[in-house]
């Protein structure tokens, strides 16, 4: 019997000895923990932010965006475009790298993009997003002379086309199409033929290629010009990167972040539930932990215990949450009332909740951080009651003696002041600020009524207008000041969900886009600023802070308030003393 | 056997079939955007602002890649204007709907492709199965054992009882996720015990044996495992127990002892087989759970499996994994439920008499 328990003793021993050798093994990787798996790494598709940072690991952009500086920096082109106008179109010169090089050798040249933005319009893929969001390049121009250089022709005028026009991953054309299919066709021509697929044989046998490859699953079937390659992936569990021996930027030495790739193991480590990843991060099983919640990181920041092992990062970010109102709701339209329930809001109350002073008030949809573009003349919203009565009362709203809010609307009829705060189920901040409004309505009789929803359904509603006051993330960026997607009265319906849009306030977000002069741009920005802190059509209630905690061992985290949060191939590990 | 069988299918596979056609029509019918394209939808100001006639473009493309711009079913309702105002009229759409696709490749085998990853959902379920299965064929082998063992031991040192019952309606009281999180916070934390890893499972490396690939991979399930068996084992343990200390004063169990039988052939050879009937019932209730994964403990433990596979699918309306990985559920029930019904007649042939 006594041998019968040696034997099963020996047997774990060696199975703990055998996992703990695992971990030390693996040591040198910088472990990275996702909350969920990227899914899909098409280079077509990229359906969240994690399978974007691991595309962006695998395949280069012509133009990227620098973390440390903020700004997009060149990375497979030379240089930022050099641009033209026309009456009508936008003409943006690029000249590709000498260094860049694919895998095998051959250098990405201009016929690569060409070919990039034709697998962006052909039939038969699932290319919607791009069309949608490239769709504003309408043609490529090859340099006879220097196969390296091009032209892209866009549709307009925008400042932020000398971004985007190169934020997105350019595929070699040689594996996917070495015989060349697709050159005899144009830009305009696939996008036009959307069943060119079925039509052309040529068209139809790239789709086929390009389907048959699975992409989705097998991104190393692709060889990208990025810094890494897939060793591993188990869907759920981990997505595991090596760095290229040679990669093609190492020979330009350049300071730039994104021709940088320092790990030579990026290993993404799936842990859905927080409780775990906390328990992973201070066992040392993971590196990395971005965006930690407030409460945890908090905990864990005063814990002494945790100083050797730990290190904590906080920065500004330009994810904001925000209470909009649907304005096409009758008893929402006018701007007294909006303005009235924003001081509804106790915003440090909410962050001290919510966030655990882990966020900060900004009077808009600027960040207080962008220095001469944001407007601090105007005040900060504030918890006053006082002043919500006023407005409401000078907004034709008469307190019943019954209790609650009524007015005589336009066509006569009776509006009654009672609301739905929607919010999508999950986050607790969001519960909580619907608590808190709920009971500052309550004082002054008005009935608020929170409806978390489940995510889906929320965007459904959200779609079809039938919200009346919703919270909602927005998320911004230090480049491009683009307001129409969410506020333009174009936008109604598919991204502006408060329905407002004045021809001014039209006119005012156009201009905004369009100006090219930082100066003239802060002055409409902050003009923009009081039409929105007047007309309220959403309140901002708090910018996040990014929250990170890493491993003491590591260096180089490049803290940044840019999504992730953290720059994975600037990473380096502390020398051992 | 097909006397025993054909009525059976007769009775759960349109029951199945019912199942599976109101969950399809349901899901489909609740949603009118496509999944997908969420980033390029007011959430963000500015970067590649797509404009809303792109976005339109792009929905209505996204809808056609996936069918669902076909009508949802052989017949729809559709407003038409008639001479005095609007008017319902019901619309015949012929076979091309979703509801008929859908079940034709349903019916060829086809569970189509995930919404998601563009992968073949077969090919999705079947990975989820293959984490999922090993887990939890191995807690139901766990708690199979562990309460006959338990039972019998119940049975004999009856001073026992009270304690052990007491502490399992305790245990029976605490949901799962209470349970997966006291043993990860007491077997898997550096301040208390560090014993076993906190998530995921072994993974698999090419310099190792096999049988050490088996133990690392046993040692990742511990926590997972031992959750699962907790959490399930008190309501099968009281059931049996119950059943046998009924079955222990029957005059049966009173003539064995008359007999002579020491204690434990009594409850071994006569007692026991009879409480074990009702039992049968519960346990075959755990077949269909045995594929359906629990999603608390994969979150929990960040293992891959059939639970989290749903919950993902139901939450970014990934209907085609939705429906193929609930068409697996039904039957894993429809078998269960043969099954369960098999096992009552093997180990009480009355019934199929009485039937």
């Amino acid at each position: 019997m006594k041998q019968r328990l040696f034997g099963f003793l020996v047997v774990v021993g060696s199975a703990l000895g055998a996992c703990s050798s695992h971990q030390q093994d693996s040591a040198p990787a910088i472990r990275i923990r996702w909350e969920r798996d990227p899914e899909n790494l098409n280079p077509l598709i990229l359906p969240n932010e994690n399978s974007l940072e691991a595309a962006n690991l695998l395949y280069s952009s012509l133009l990227a965006v620098d973390p440390g500086k903020q700004q997009f920096v060149p990375s497979l082109a030379e240089a930022l475009p050099t641009v033209e106008q026309t009456d009508s179109l936008t003409l943006l010169t690029y000249r590709i790298r000498a260094a860049a090089v694919w895998d095998n050798g051959r250098p990405v040249l201009a016929r690569d993009v060409a070919f990039t933005l034709k697998v962006m319009n052909c039939p038969g893929l699932p290319i919607e997003t791009n069309q949608a969001q490239w769709g504003f390049i309408r043609d490529i121009r090859l340099d006879p002379a220097d196969p390296r250089r091009f032209t892209l022709v866009c549709a307009g005028r925008s400042p932020e086309y000398r971004w985007s026009s190169g934020d997105y991953i350019i595929l070699p054309e040689y594996p996917l199409d070495p015989q060349g299919q697709l050159r005899p066709f144009s830009l305009a021509a696939l996008r036009a033929d959307t069943a060119g697929n079925q039509r052309n044989p040529a068209i139809s046998a790239f789709v086929g290629r390009y389907t048959q490859a699975q992409l989705d699953h097998h991104p190393e079937r692709l060889p990208g010009s990025g810094p890494y390659t897939l060793e591993a992936w188990a869907p759920g569990q981990y997505v595991t990167f090596k760095r290229k021996p040679k990669w093609w930027a190492d020979t330009l030495h350049s300071d730039l972040l994104p021709l940088q790739a320092r790990p030579l193991t990026l290993d993404y480590q799936i842990i859905p539930d927080e409780a775990t990843a906390v328990l992973a991060l201070r066992r040392g099983d993971v590196d990395v932990y971005p965006m930690m919640p407030a409460k945890e990181f908090q905990r864990l920041r005063r814990d002494s215990g945790n100083k050797s092992s730990l290190q904590f990062h906080t920065t500004e970010s330009y994810k904001m949450i925000t209470a909009c109102f649907n304005t096409r709701y009758a008893a929402l339209q006018d701007r007294l009332t909006r303005q009235a329930l924003s001081h509804l809001f106790d915003i440090p109350a909410l962050i001290q909740a919510t966030q655990l002073g882990m966020a900060y008030p900004s009077v808009g949809l600027i960040n207080p951080t962008a220095g001469h573009l944001y407007n601090d003349s105007l005040a900060l919203p504030t918890y006053d009651l006082v002043k919500a009565t006023a407005l409401l009362k000078k907004a034709g709203w008469q307190r019943k003696p019954t209790g609650g809010w009524a007015r005589r609307g336009v066509d006569g009829t009776t509006q009654q002041l009672t609301l739905t705060l929607s919010y999508r189920t999950g986050d607790p901040a969001f519960e909580t600020i619907a608590l808190q409004l709920r009971a500052a309505a309550g004082r002054l009789g008005i009935v608020i009524r929170p409806q978390p929803l489940e995510a889906s359904l929320f965007w459904e509603k959200l779609r079809s207008g039938s919200v009346q006051m919703y919270l909602f993330t927005v998320t911004g960026n230090p480049f491009v000041y683009n307001f129409a997607p969410i506020l333009h009265s174009k936008s109604i319906g598919a991204g502006n969900f408060t329905g407002f849009g004045t021809p001014t306030s039209d006119r005012l977000i156009e201009a905004i886009a369009a100006e090219e002069q930082e100066g003239h741009q802060a002055e409409l920005l902050r003009r923009f600023q009081r039409l929105m802190h007047e007309e309220k059509p959403l309140t901002v209630l708090f910018f996040l802070r990014s929250r990170l905690a890493a491993s003491s061992r590591l260096t180089t985290l490049q803290v940044t308030s840019l999504r992730p949060g953290y720059t994975a191939t600037a990473i380096q590990t502390k020398a051992v003393k | 056997m097909r006397r025993f069988l054909f009525p059976r299918l007769a009775r759960t596979l349109p029951a199945a079939w019912g199942i599976l056609s109101v969950i399809f029509l349901l899901s489909r019918a609740l949603s009118s955007a496509p999944e997908g394209l969420t980033n390029i939808q007011g959430a963000s100001i500015g970067g590649h602002a797509a404009t809303p006639d792109q976005i339109r473009a792009a929905e209505r493309l996204l809808r056609k890649r996936r069918g669902l711009d076909l009508p949802l079913f052989y017949i729809t309702p559709a407003a038409t204007a008639t001479k005095q105002a609007l008017a319902w009229r019901w619309h015949w759409h012929g076979t091309h709907n979703q509801y008929h696709t859908w079940l034709y490749s349903l019916l060829h085998g086809d569970l189509g492709r995930s919404f998601r990853d563009e992968q073949s959902v077969s090919m999705v379920v079947l990975r989820a199965l293959a984490s999922t299965l090993p887990l939890t064929c191995s807690a139901f082998v766990g708690i199979v054992i562990v309460s006959y063992w338990l039972t019998l031991l119940l049975a004999r040192h009856r001073w026992l009882r009270p304690a052990v019952l007491a502490g399992l309606t305790v245990l029976h009281a605490l949901p799962l996720f209470v349970v997966a999180f006291f043993l990860l916070l007491l077997l898997a934390n550096p301040d208390v015990l560090a014993l076993f890893p906190a998530y995921g499972l072994n993974r698999p490396e090419s310099d190792t044996s096999w049988g050490e690939q088996l133990i690392s991979s046993a040692y990742y399930l511990v926590l997972p495992l031992l959750s699962l068996v907790l959490v399930s084992l008190p309501s099968l343990v009281v059931q049996v127990d119950s059943a046998l200390q009924h079955e222990l004063k029957a005059n049966y169990s009173l003539t064995a002892r008359a007999k002579g039988l020491p204690e434990r052939l009594v409850i071994r050879r006569h007692a026991l087989r009879n409480a074990l009937l009702p039992a049968i019932s519960y346990v075959a209730d755990l077949l269909p759970a045995l594929v359906a994964g629990a999603i608390v403990v994969e979150l929990i433990f960040a293992m891959p499996g059939m639970g989290r596979l749903l919950a993902e699918a139901a939450a970014s309306r990934d209907f085609p994994v939705l429906l193929g990985a609930i068409s697996v559920i039904v039957l894993a029930r429809l078998l269960a439920q043969i099954v369960a019904d098999w096992l009552q007649v093997w180990a009480n042939p009355r019934i199929e008499a009485q039937a």
